[in-house]
């Protein structure tokens, strides 16, 4: 009997959570079932080629439906009993399904895949040149089920006793380019900020990259989530993103040097899980 | 056309020789079947469990979650979780679909199609069989052994799935299982590939197959190619879990920093791709011909649909890195990769285009397999045409190991093919049952599934579009997919549906083959190809006599005929004006 009531009350609170959920959830807003907002720079190009590629698969999609639907209506058995007898191999057959395949390829696949390929050589993978401009650089290293962020510190060089460490709690500037290297400590892990359109895998025993900036007018509070399953507390991997104004940042970014020339043991091995800045990104790690 | 004339055994008389270890390829269809249905069961029961934690984290699962975790008092855990989805991709996939539709299917289409009395290698099939269920019975005992089942997704990945990430002996079992069901798999690939070239009927040139065969045919040879690289991955996985090997390991746990984790993925999706295909082509076979036969024509540009597969099948298997763009590709790669997989579009279209052809001043009769087959065009279309969003390296960025992945194979490989293996159950029912089934119940049965699908996969891919990663436990940690609680909800009262909905296919299924009494007609649907030549249920050994093929398989609605009927059987001339 007790163990009823239990379950009926969990039900319960459980059902009113949920009325409670849809409420604050606004269903009939768009804005709902957009992805969350874009704070980098670039992310509206994955955006815009989200949409494009949208608007291609409607019309085509409404095309088989029509033909699925129109033909099922116009030509059911009761109302054109009589088929029309054609294997399909007639030229005027021939050439119009040629034609749709090349119409599909041309305007739909090779614009996409021009359009894709031009962003990612030009933009995602076009990696920021630290001697010509003003970058930040963070290292990222991914274990069961946290993420440990590195700057650099005062001396530029990483891994080094006067490095900026944080355990899910990541900081970065707007306004300014910021490239990441990561690692993995274990199993592969995928680093994912939804706001800004990106994820890059984390793997053991290899570097990967990636670079975003991030737009003016964005500073605020982010979630930063593990894309790949990494076992049992995947779903807990969570980070914080704060996004600060450049001068906000900068004097965090004093403040945290200067806290950690005063409290990092250079004595403690664990401190230097870092690696030195690497200028390939295949360059296998974590040799011991 | 055929090589040799296959003799005639006598009848097989005592159950065991019947029943159990039958070189029948009818019986290891019929067994494959029941194989299928049970893989299915047990893999949408999982999937009740995944959904109902998605939308209710940390409520007890009702009336049977306390069975399954009385540890946690019927809440499924954490860690189950994952042993769910794994386990759930993986029944699905290799346990459910790959034997309702080729084990079934390709046991029971080919030789009837083809003019053949059994297959080429009866004893082989009967080992594929008898294999499939040492694998499945491998399987299901990891269930129970110590620290769980695998527990790394169906994918597996290294690390995860090395010792490093999944200590239990779960997941060794499961690369186990995974190999000797590749074992199994790769027989029955040589015996359909070897059936089809050899046991043709006289007459019966390869266009002159149905196009069913041609789909069986295609996905045995991609079965036969790849299912031993899958193999050889799985093996290698057990090596470094068991002998201490390091292919896959990296990183601080590798002392001699030789392996790569991301070889895996290599391996596993150079398997993995062709896969989609190798659990599709069937589907897309027997959709080209159901069009025809109850469109009462011809199909249109057969022979296009038949090169437009074999063409699909070839480009698979150049595609697969695909599925590693953000393992941070070389852009030259993505960019060959992202090309190679656009021009599947093409083939892609050309049967779209066939498939509208063949409806297409057709005299349409809507019956069960009819009704599914279109389902197929309608799910296929959405599955299809969402995949330009992933193999789209920018937008894969985004998406990739979103929801939106799972929503786009889902309707790819669990939809299309779902309702493909139903329009092929309730068309080839009576000829391996005897009885046809229900056409209400396999109506409802086709429009609650639909609905149910397609809430489920349409909002899976529109959570994912949100931002909400896969193979999470409880994704309401994150503030921003909070606002995703009521579609999540939503889509599990569609998957709840879509499960109830099976209960009208069961009840058919079980009050025909038990309960009714009425034979079915040696040709119900009215349709040429050779099976349909033959006595309901086909009889021991297919034919009496070898049949000789004058005709194609789609031959309807010739105005010349002048039989009475709409449509000629294979064996007859072909009429001319």
């Amino acid at each position: 009997m007790n163990k009823i009531i239990v379950t009926l009350i969990s039900l319960f609170t459980s059902l009113s959570a949920f009325a409670d959920s849809v409420v604050k959830s606004n269903p009939w807003s768009l804005s709902t079932y957009l992805p969350p907002e874009d704070i980098s720079v670039n992310g509206h190009l994955i955006d815009y080629l989200f949409n494009y590629t949208t608007y291609f698969n409607i019309f085509f999609f409404v095309l088989v439906c029509l033909g699925l639907i129109g033909f099922s209506w116009m030509y059911r058995a009761k109302n054109h009993p009589k088929p029309y007898y054609t294997y399909g191999n007639k030229k005027s057959h021939i050439l119009v399904a040629t034609a749709i395949g090349l119409f599909v390829f041309l305007t739909v696949d090779m614009n996409i895949t021009r359009i894709s390929n031009n962003d990612y050589v030009g933009v995602f993978t076009n990696w920021p040149n630290a001697k010509k401009e003003q970058v930040l650089k963070v290292e990222v290293l991914a274990q069961q089920w946290a993420w440990s962020f590195r700057y650099a510190g005062k001396d530029g060089v990483f891994n080094t006793e006067d490095d900026v460490v944080s355990l899910n709690d990541l900081r970065l500037p707007t306004g300014k380019k910021i490239v990441f290297q990561l690692q993995s400590k274990d199993v592969i892990h995928s680093f994912f900020i939804a706001n800004t359109r990106r994820k890059v895998d984390a793997i053991p025993g290899r570097i990967t990259r990636m670079w975003f900036e991030l737009k003016d007018g964005t500073a605020g509070d982010y979630e930063i989530a593990c894309a790949e399953m990494c076992g049992t507390y995947h779903y807990r991997m969570a980070a914080k993103l704060k996004v600060y104004p450049q001068e906000k940042f900068d004097r965090w970014m004093t403040e945290a040097e200067e806290k950690a020339k005063q409290e990092n043991d250079a004595d403690n091995a664990e401190l230097f899980w870092g690696w030195p800045w690497s200028s390939n990104s295949n360059v296998s790690m974590m040799k011991k | 056309m055929a090589f040799y004339e296959q003799h005639i055994h006598p009848k097989p008389t005592t159950f065991l020789s019947k029943y159990i270890f039958s070189f029948d390829h009818k019986m290891i269809a019929r067994q494959f079947i029941w194989y299928g249905i049970l893989g299915l069961g047990l893999g949408g029961m999982m999937a009740m469990l995944i959904r109902w934690t998605l939308s209710n984290p940390g409520v007890p699962f009702p009336v049977l979650g306390n069975l399954f975790f009385p540890m946690s008092g019927g809440v499924v855990p954490p860690d189950s979780y994952a042993m769910l989805f794994t386990m759930h991709g993986t029944i699905m996939i290799f346990y459910a679909i790959t034997p309702l539709l080729i084990g079934a299917f390709g046991n029971f289409c080919i030789p009837l199609m083809i003019g053949a009395r059994d297959m080429a290698f009866p004893a082989m099939n009967m080992l594929s069989f008898w294999l499939a269920v040492l694998s499945a019975i491998i399987l299901v005992a990891s269930l129970f052994v110590p620290l769980g089942a695998a527990a790394s997704g169906w994918t597996a990945y290294p690390t995860l799935s090395t010792l490093i990430g999944s200590p239990g002996v779960g997941q060794t079992l499961w690369a186990i299982a995974i190999f000797v069901l590749g074992i199994s798999s790769t027989m029955g690939a040589i015996n359909y590939i070897t059936t089809v070239i050899t046991l043709r009927a006289p007459g019966m040139g390869y266009f002159d197959m149905p196009l069913t065969v041609w789909g069986l045919w295609l996905t045995a040879i991609l079965n036969a190619i790849f299912l031993p690289v899958l193999g050889a991955g799985g093996l290698l996985l057990v090596f470094d879990r068991v002998f201490g090997t390091q292919f896959f390991l990296a990183g601080a746990a590798a002392t001699n920093g030789t392996g790569d984790p991301v070889l895996f993925q290599h391996v596993f999706w150079i398997f993995g791709h062709p896969e989609v295909y190798i659990l599709i082509l069937p589907a897309w076979g027997m959709v080209s011909d159901i069009l025809s036969f109850f469109s009462r024509k011809p199909a249109f540009g057969a022979k296009a649909t038949a090169l437009a597969m074999t063409s699909i099948t070839i480009l698979s298997t150049l595609v697969y890195g695909h599925h590693m763009y953000t393992t941070q590709m070389s852009p030259l790669l993505t960019q060959t990769f992202m090309t190679l997989t656009m021009t599947i579009s093409i083939p892609s279209a050309i049967f779209f285009a066939n498939w509208l052809g063949t409806l297409w001043r057709g005299s349409i009769r809507f019956t069960s397999p009819m009704v599914f087959s279109m389902g197929v065009v309608f799910v296929f279309g959405l599955g299809g045409l969402t995949g330009l969003y992933l193999g789209t390296v920018t937008t894969d960025l985004y998406l990739h190991d979103t929801y939106f992945v799972v929503g786009h194979f889902h309707y790819t490989m669990a939809a299309s093919v779902l309702l493909g293996s139903f329009a092929a159950i309730y068309f080839w029912f009576p000829k391996m049952f005897g009885k046809m089934l229900c056409e209400k119940l396999a109506l409802t049965h086709f429009w609650i599934t639909f609905l149910g699908l397609n809430g489920v996969f349409m909002g899976m891919m529109m959570v994912g579009y949100g931002g909400m990663h896969r193979r999470i436990y409880n994704p309401f940690i994150y503030e921003y997919l909070e606002k995703l609680i009521p579609l999540n909800a939503l889509i599990t009262t569609a998957a709840l549906l879509m499960g109830i909905g099976q209960i009208p296919f069961l009840i058919n299924l079980v009050s025909t083959l038990f309960f009714k009494k009425e034979m079915a007609p040696d040709n119900p649907w009215e349709v040429g190809t050779l099976e349909w030549t033959i006595p309901t249920p086909a009889p021991h050994y297919n034919f009496k006599n070898i049949p000789v093929v004058k005709c194609g398989p789609h031959e309807f609605g010739n105005p010349n005929l002048t039989t009475g009927r709409d449509f000629q059987y294979q064996t007859e001339e072909l009429v001319k004006g």
